[in-house]
């Protein structure tokens, strides 16, 4: 009979080599009915192993424990045993059930949030996440629980750093929407606006045979997102986009379509009537922020246009122009494209006026042959990865969908 | 709580690795499941993304912070008052913020680290921007009496019309890192020859 002691004794004697890891693996998998059949009693044996050293054997204990509800004070003690045992196994061992180990990490992630303190599963989902990706190309089901307790615990800047991964091997297509709606929401708040396109792009025109709410709240932003880095939005998808977007994204998401109308005249009060119009609409999707920056941008796009046209205005003609109220507005609206590298120009407050120049940089600095390198290594390789894709790819529409897009 | 990573990069000044050193540590003790928001060093915290200039992840932390420390702290509210004004682009208010609060010793030292940055920022923000400008708006840029800002230009070079309060801005010449590594250089002509044939 596989009684819990010696269970705990055989996983005590057994984490050392991976031979004898596979014969516990053998034994683990076993025993795992009798494991549940004795859930009440089995925390307590947790305090007699280590996490870092018998991982296996904890997971398959602490899988069983979890399989259970929990309350109260239970919960608390559940919640930070988990944590550590993420922070601290070993992942060559969690990798050989890694079900079990996804498991363990989604519980967890609920109970952080039945707790209200997401932020408490922030560092633990991360290291989760590492440890059971075979490789930084790999999406896991993890990726997305992490970004969304990011956004939950208010800590975008964690979530950017799996961000920069470029992912070409999803198991399913909904980790994949989330991850990328998710990351596209974390990257908006971070104003990194280009990285936050690339994501949303992703979710619209991902292969999906029905259309899905993930893709109509990201195709939302993705018209905001447009408008505030290009100033434009069309509305024709790439060829890859399924037909279901293709089809219907346009009619669930209509007043975003009409504000990227109106944003196309370059009337700022028109612009600013038509959103205030559809306040609550906006509201209600939790986009108002994003529109208001939409209007803001206006300024600086109509701003920038000038500086095609002139050499040089004054800065009552810039305030007559984009309708600011004042020369003084228009001066600060400058500097502040100045400071941010929107343009390239000189304020002569002596004689009100404002110089466009052409941009100084004149490609070859060492920072710049720097940049142009990693830029050509960054798509050399990524098309290596796409012929690696044919091989590799589980899911047939992803694999073509990510071959179209990389090709 | 073990903060002494934080209190060693503030003994030897590198007031640039606070933010990463807080936010690792903030993320590390709420996985420990400790219960920090009391006692955690929000100011120092919020300042540290300041000094970096990211200042969206200090708006994401101060929305983060529990109501019954805001309001326990007149510090921290006076230090996210910087911040307000760092968000909306109000730069001469950033300065009134900053000496506008009696800041504890601990505080003082990394508010005293932030302003003298942001003058050197907001000196190269005018030196950047302006061919001209007034004594006045220089003088609220750079957070100092007209006087002294005066002062501080002319070292630079900018030119004081005392006639109509206008500065002249001396432009300096971009002095650009040009060693370059040839390992580049040989791979970008590899492409390139690449590509011709």
């Amino acid at each position: 009979m596989n009684t819990v002691e010696s269970l705990v004794t055989q996983i005590q004697g057994l984490s050392g080599n991976s031979s004898d890891l596979s014969a516990l693996h053998n034994y683990l998998k076993q025993a795992e009915e009798s494991l549940r059949s004795e859930l009440s009693r089995l925390l307590p044996f947790l305090h007699q192993l280590d996490p870092s050293v018998h991982s296996l054997g904890y997971l398959y204990i602490l899988e069983a424990c979890t399989s259970s509800p929990v309350w109260g004070d239970q919960r608390d003690m559940i919640v930070s045993t988990t944590a550590r045992f993420i922070t601290f196994c070993a992942a060559e061992q969690i990798r050989m059930a890694p079900d079990l180990f996804i498991n363990v990490c989604k519980r967890f992630k609920e109970q952080v949030m039945l707790l209200e303190a997401p932020i408490r599963g922030v560092a633990p989902l991360l290291a989760a996440t590492r440890k059971v990706q075979l490789n930084s190309e790999h999406l896991t089901p993890l990726h997305p629980d992490f970004l969304q307790l990011c956004l939950l615990a208010k800590c975008y800047k964690a979530g950017i750093s799996i961000l920069e991964d470029d992912i070409f091997e999803v198991d399913q297509p909904r980790d994949f929407f989330l991850y990328c709606y998710y990351g596209g929401t974390i990257c908006i708040g971070q104003k990194r606006f280009q990285k936050a396109l690339e994501l949303l792009h992703n979710v619209v025109t991902a292969p999906m045979s029905t259309i899905n709410a993930i893709a109509v709240e990201a195709y939302k932003k993705y018209v905001l997102v447009s408008l505030i880095q290009y100033g434009q939005f069309s509305t024709s998808l790439p060829k890859y986009t399924s037909s279901a977007a293709q089809r219907n994204l346009k009619n669930f998401c209509q007043p975003y379509i009409e504000l990227a109308m109106s944003y196309s005249s370059g009337k700022i009060s028109e612009l600013e009537s038509f959103v205030q119009t559809n306040r609550e609409k906006f509201e209600s999707d939790k986009n108002l922020g994003l529109v208001k920056q939409v209007v803001s941008s206006m300024y600086k796009r109509n701003i920038q246009r000038l500086t095609q046209t002139y050499l040089t205005l004054s800065l009552q003609d810039i305030a007559n122009t984009v309708q600011l109220s004042s020369s003084k507005e228009a001066e600060m609206h400058v500097l502040q494209m100045i400071q941010d590298g929107q343009i390239h120009a000189t304020i002569n407050q002596k004689d009100g006026m404002v110089r466009f120049l052409e941009d100084p940089e004149q490609y070859k600095t060492c920072e710049m042959i720097e940049r142009i390198d990693s830029s050509i290594q960054r798509i050399l390789s990524s098309v290596e990865l796409s012929l690696k894709i044919i091989n590799y790819h589980k899911e047939k529409p992803f694999r073509c969908y990510i071959w179209a897009k990389y090709n | 709580m073990d903060l002494s990573a934080l209190s060693e990069a503030l003994a030897s000044e590198s007031y640039e690795r606070i933010a990463d050193i807080c936010d690792d540590l903030m993320l590390k003790v709420a996985a420990e499941g400790v219960a920090f928001q009391d006692e955690w060093p929000y100011a120092i915290h919020l300042l540290g993304h300041f000094y970096v200039d990211d200042i969206n992840s200090a708006r994401f932390l101060w929305k983060s912070i529990p109501v019954s420390v805001k309001e326990n702290r007149q510090e921290l509210v006076a230090v996210w008052k910087i911040g307000q004004r760092l968000w909306t682009r109000d730069y001469a208010g950033v300065h009134e913020a900053i000496n506008g609060f009696d800041w504890s010793q601990d505080t003082k030292i990394v508010v005293t680290a932030f302003s003298e940055l942001y003058t050197k920022r907001m000196f190269q923000l005018l030196l950047s921007a302006y061919s001209t400008i007034s004594i006045q708006d220089t003088a609220r840029f750079l957070g100092m009496s007209e006087d002294d800002a005066t002062n501080y230009v002319s070292r630079h070079g900018w030119i004081v019309d005392h006639a109509s309060r206008m500065l002249t801005v001396k432009k300096q010449p971009l002095v650009a890192e040009q060693k370059l590594d040839p390992d580049k250089l040989q791979r970008l002509t590899e492409y390139v020859f690449h590509l011709e044939h």
